[in-house]
C-alpha cells in the first residue's frame, strides 16, 4: 500500500519549470528520502504535496485519496522556511498548533509536556519563542509537526541547523516513529543522513527525476566496481587508466569508478610498480558518489543538448 | 471551523493582553471626557481677582459713568474692578510714564487713556503687562461703547433706551425636520457626525494596520508555512480579520458603555458637583445613527482589512509596505477632505454619488445619515454595493495573500501581483 503517490506532477513559475513530470510512490511505513542539490525542486514538490502550492499538471494521492482537510490532520509537516510567533510562550504556541490540528485542550497539554521533556525543553515552556536559540526553536517546530500523532510526516531539510547531539536525537526519534508504523518523507542534500535512515530514495535535479528506488538495490545496480584507494605517489598514473569512468580525488585517498565491465583486478595490475598502494578496496559506491555522478551526467546531457 | 476559531482566539488574545490595548481602551474615554468636561469647568470656575485699573480721563467727563458701568462683581460680592482716576495736570506723557511704572510694580493691573476727542473717534489706549485677558478688555470696550454711543445719541436728541430696543437683533433658531418631526438643533449634529466619522476613520486605519503588521510578522518569522500545513490561507486570513475585528468591537463596546453612562449620568453629575453648569446639555447620539455606525464599521472594516492583509502578504517589512499603503490610505483620507462639502450640501447629486462609492461609503454615507436620513434606496443601495465590493476584494486579495505569504525576498511589481491573481 502506498502512503503517497505522485503522478506526472509539473509546476512552472512563469517560464521557469521548477518540477517536471515527477512521479514516485512512497510505501506505507517506509522512510523515503527526497534528494537533490540546492534548487532541484524538493521544496516545491513538498509544497505541492502539502497543497500549499497547486501543481499545473499531474495528480497527488494519499492512501488513494486526494488531499483534503481531513487528510491534513493525518499528516505532519515541517517546512523548510520555519519559524515561531516570536512573542508567544512555547506552551501557548504548541497549544495553538495542537488546536489547529483539532486536538482538545487536556490531551494536547499532556502531549506537549511529554514532548518538551523528550527534547529537554521542559524548563522553556513559559519562555517566549524569541528567547530560544535556533536549534531549540527547531525542536519546538518538530514537536508541532508530530503533536497530533500523524500517520505520515513530511520533513523539509529537518537536520539543517542542528548540532550533532540533536541530529542524533532527531534521527533516533524518526526511527522510533518508523517502528510504530509512521511513514516518513524527508528532503535533504546531505547524503550521509540518507544512508543512515532511508529505505527508498528519489534523486531529483533541475526539477526532473534522475534516480529512484530502494537504496540497497540502487547501490548494487550501480555495480561493485567502485574502488577506494589509499596511495602515495602521482595521481596522474591512475587517471591515465583507460577503463575509468569517474574519479573522486581527495589527495591521498581516492574513490574510483570503473566503466561497465571494467575489472578492478586490471586496475590493480596496472598500478603495481607505478605508485605505492596502502589500501585497495572494492566496494559499493557511496550515495554521495552516485549523486555526484548522476547529477554531473545529467547536467552534461542538458548542456550538450542545447 | 474549529481551526478558524483557534486563529481567532490567538489573534484576539495577542492584542487584548497587551498593555497598549488596555491603556488605550481605558485611557481613551477618560481623555475624551476630560476634553468635554475641562472647558466647561474652566468657563464656570473662573479665577478672577480684584484688580486696580487706572484711568486718565482727558475729556474729564467720562470717569464717573465708566466707574458706574464697570460694576462686575466677584463671587464674594466685592467689585471686580477698582477704578482710580488720575487727573491730567501738565504733561500727559509724563503721567503715562508714571502709570507705566505702577503697572510694572503691579500696583495697577492696567490703565486706560481716554483722549479728549473720544466721542469723535479718538483712540482709547489700554496698557497692561499682558493684553490677553479678553474677558476684561471686552468689559471695558462694552462699557465705553455704551457710554459714548449714548452720548452721541443724546446729542442728536434721541433716547438711548428707545434706540436700544429698536436695534435689538433678531434670533435665528435652527431646527431640523425629519420623518420623526421637528427638533431643535444647535450644531450638535455637526459635532456628532464629525466625531463619528473621525472615530471610524481612525479605527479603520488602526486595525487595518494591525492586521498588516500581523501578516508581516507571520511572514518574517517564517511561521506561516507551519500554520498553513493545518489550515488554508483563506481560513488564516479570515480568522485573523475576525479576531482583530473582535478586538475593535470589544473596544467600541467598552467605549460605548462608557459613553452611554457619561451622557445619561455625566450631565447630572457635573451639575451636582458644579451647580453653575446645570444649563449644560450633554450631546447624545440617536440609536439609529449608532446602528448605522456599527454596520458601516463592520463593512468598512472587512473591505479595508482585506486590502491591508494583502499588502502585508506582498512585502517583507513594514517599510516596504509604505508604497502599497499609500493608495489605500488615500481612499480613507479623501472622504475626510470632502466632509465640509458634504455637510454644506448633503443632498446634491455629487454628494449622493460620492457617498455611493464603496470605498467612501463608510465615512460619507455615515455622515449623510447623521445630517439627514437619506432615502432608503440610497443607504440600502450603498450597503449592498459595499458588500458586493467587499466580497470581490476578499476573493481577489485572498489569491494575492495565498501566493504572497510564501514569497520571500524581493518586493513584487504590480505586474507580478496581477499574475499571482491568475495562478490556479
Ligand atoms: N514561488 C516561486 N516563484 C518562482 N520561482 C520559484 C518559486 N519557488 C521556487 N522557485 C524556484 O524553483 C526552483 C526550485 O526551488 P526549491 O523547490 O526551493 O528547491 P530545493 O528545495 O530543492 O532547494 C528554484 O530555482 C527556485 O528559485
Ligand atoms: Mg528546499
Amino acid at each position: 500500500m502506498n502512503a503517497l503517490e505522485l503522478d506526472k506532477v509539473t509546476k512552472n513559475f512563469g517560464d521557469f519549470c521548477a518540477v517536471k513530470d515527477l512521479s514516485f510512490n512512497v510505501l506505507k511505513g517506509s522512510v523515503y528520502g527526497l534528494l537533490g542539490p540546492n534548487g532541484a525542486g524538493k521544496t516545491t514538490t513538498i509544497r505541492m504535496v502539502m497543497n500549499i502550492i497547486i501543481p499545473d499538471k499531474g495528480t497527488i494521492n494519499f492512501l488513494g485519496r486526494k488531499m483534503d482537510e481531513e487528510m491534513k490532520k493525518r499528516i505532519g509537516y515541517l517546512p523548510e522556511d520555519r519559524g515561531l510567533y516570536p512573542k508567544m510562550k512555547i506552551g501557548e504556541l504548541l497549544l495553538f498548533f495542537s488546536e489547529l490540528k483539532g486536538l482538545k485542550g487536556a490531551e494536547a497539554r499532556s502531549r506537549i509536556d511529554h514532548w518538551l521533556g523528550r527534547f529537554d525543553l521542559a524548563d522553556w515552556k513559559l519562555k517566549k519563542a524569541e528567547e530560544l536559540s535556533k536549534g531549540m526553536q527547531q525542536k519546538v517546530q518538530f514537536i508541532a509537526t508530530v503533536i497530533h500523532q500523524p500517520e505520515l510526516i513530511i520533513l523539509d531539510e529537518p537536520f539543517a541547523g542542528l548540532d550533532p547531539v540533536n541530529t542524533k536525537l532527531l534521527k533516533d526519534i524518526m526511527l522510533e516513529m518508523k517502528d510504530k508504523g509512521v511513514t516518513i518523507i524527508f528532503s535533504t542534500h546531505r547524503m550521509e543522513q540518507v544512508e543512515m535512515i532511508c529505505d527508498n530514495i528519489c534523486l531529483i535535479n533541475k526539477g526532473e527525476k534522475v534516480l529512484e528506488g530502494n537504496l540497497n538495490r540502487i547501490k548494487k545496480e550501480y555495480g561493485k566496481n567502485t574502488i577506494v584507494l589509499d596511495y602515495e605517489g602521482e595521481a596522474k598514473y591512475i587517471k591515465d587508466f583507460a577503463e575509468i569512468e569517474n574519479i573522486d580525488d581527495y589527495g591521498r585517498f581516492m574513490e574510483v569508478k570503473l566503466k561497465k565491465g571494467g575489472d578492478p583486478q586490471d586496475l590493480l595490475q596496472y598500478l603495481t610498480g607505478k605508485i605505492r598502494i596502502n589500501k585497495f578496496e572494492v566496494k559499493e559506491p557511496t550515495l554521495n558518489a552516485i549523486f555526484i555522478a548522476k547529477v554531473g551526467e545529467q547536467n552534461e546531457k542538458n548542456s550538450g543538448g542545447n | 471551523m474549529r481551526k478558524i476559531l483557534a486563529v481567532i482566539k490567538r489573534e484576539y488574545l495577542q492584542i487584548v493582553k497587551t498593555k497598549g490595548f488596555i491603556i488605550g481602551t481605558i485611557l481613551g474615554p477618560v481623555l475624551m471626557s476630560l476634553f468635554l468636561i475641562v472647558p466647561i469647568l474652566m468657563s464656570v470656575v473662573s479665577v478672577a481677582e480684584q484688580e486696580n485699573i487706572g484711568v486718565i480721563d482727558a475729556s474729564g467727563k467720562l470717569f464717573a459713568e465708566l466707574d458706574k458701568k464697570m460694576e462686575q462683581k466677584l463671587k464674594d460680592g466685592s467689585r471686580r474692578y477698582l477704578l482710580e482716576e488720575y487727573r491730567v495736570t501738565g504733561d500727559i506723557s509724563r503721567l503715562k510714564e508714571a502709570l507705566n511704572e505702577k503697572v510694572l510694580a503691579k500696583e495697577l493691573s492696567a490703565y486706560l487713556f481716554l483722549p479728549a476727542d473720544i466721542s469723535e473717534g479718538g483712540e482709547v489706549e489700554y496698557v497692561s503687562e499682558h493684553v490677553s485677558d479678553f474677558d476684561k478688555t471686552n468689559n471695558i470696550r462694552n462699557a465705553l461703547n455704551s457710554i459714548i454711543i449714548g452720548k452721541r445719541l443724546k446729542a442728536e436728541g434721541l433716547d438711548p433706551n428707545k434706540v436700544g430696543q429698536l436695534m435689538s437683533r433678531i434670533n435665528l433658531s435652527t431646527k431640523k425636520v425629519s420623518k420623526r418631526g421637528v427638533e431643535e438643533d444647535t450644531g450638535g449634529t455637526f459635532i456628532i457626525s464629525y466625531f463619528l466619522v473621525l472615530v471610524l476613520y481612525m479605527t479603520l486605519i488602526f486595525y487595518g494596520q494591525a492586521i498588516m503588521r500581523g501578516v508581516i510578522e507571520e511572514k518574517s518569522s517564517r511561521v506561516v508555512e507551519i500554520v498553513l500545513s493545518s489550515i488554508r490561507p483563506f481560513q488564516l486570513m479570515a480568522g485573523k480579520i475576525i479576531g482583530i475585528g473582535a478586538v475593535g468591537l470589544t473596544q467600541y463596546t467598552i467605549w460605548g458603555l462608557f459613553g452611554i453612562g457619561f451622557t445619561t449620568y455625566g450631565g447630572a453629575l457635573i451639575a451636582d458637583v458644579f451647580p453653575a453648569t446645570s444649563s449644560f446639555n450633554m450631546p447624545s447620539i440617536p440609536a439609529y445613527i449608532f446602528i448605522y455606525f456599527v454596520i458601516f464599521f463592520i463593512l468598512g472594516y472587512f473591505l479595508f482589512s482585506t486590502l491591508f492583509a494583502a499588502i502585508g502578504s506582498m512585502v517583507n517589512t513594514e517599510k516596504e509596505a509604505q508604497q502599497f499603503m499609500t493608495p489605500v490610505i488615500m481612499m480613507l483620507v479623501i472622504p475626510l477632505l470632502l466632509i465640509i462639502f458634504i455637510m454644506r450640501s448633503p443632498n446634491s447629486s455629487i454628494s449622493v454619488i460620492l457617498s455611493m462609492i464603496p470605498f467612501f461609503t463608510p465615512t460619507l454615507m455615515l455622515l449623510r445619515v447623521c445630517i439627514l436620513l437619506p432615502p432608503f434606496i440610497q443607504v440600502g443601495g450603498s450597503i449592498v454595493l459595499m458588500a458586493l465590493t467587499t466580497l470581490l476584494m476578499i476573493w481577489l486579495t485572498a489569491k494575492i495573500y495565498r501566493v504572497g505569504l510564501l514569497m520571500y525576498g524581493k518586493r513584487p511589481r504590480i505586474r507580478e501581483i496581477i499574475k499571482w491573481m491568475r495562478y490556479k
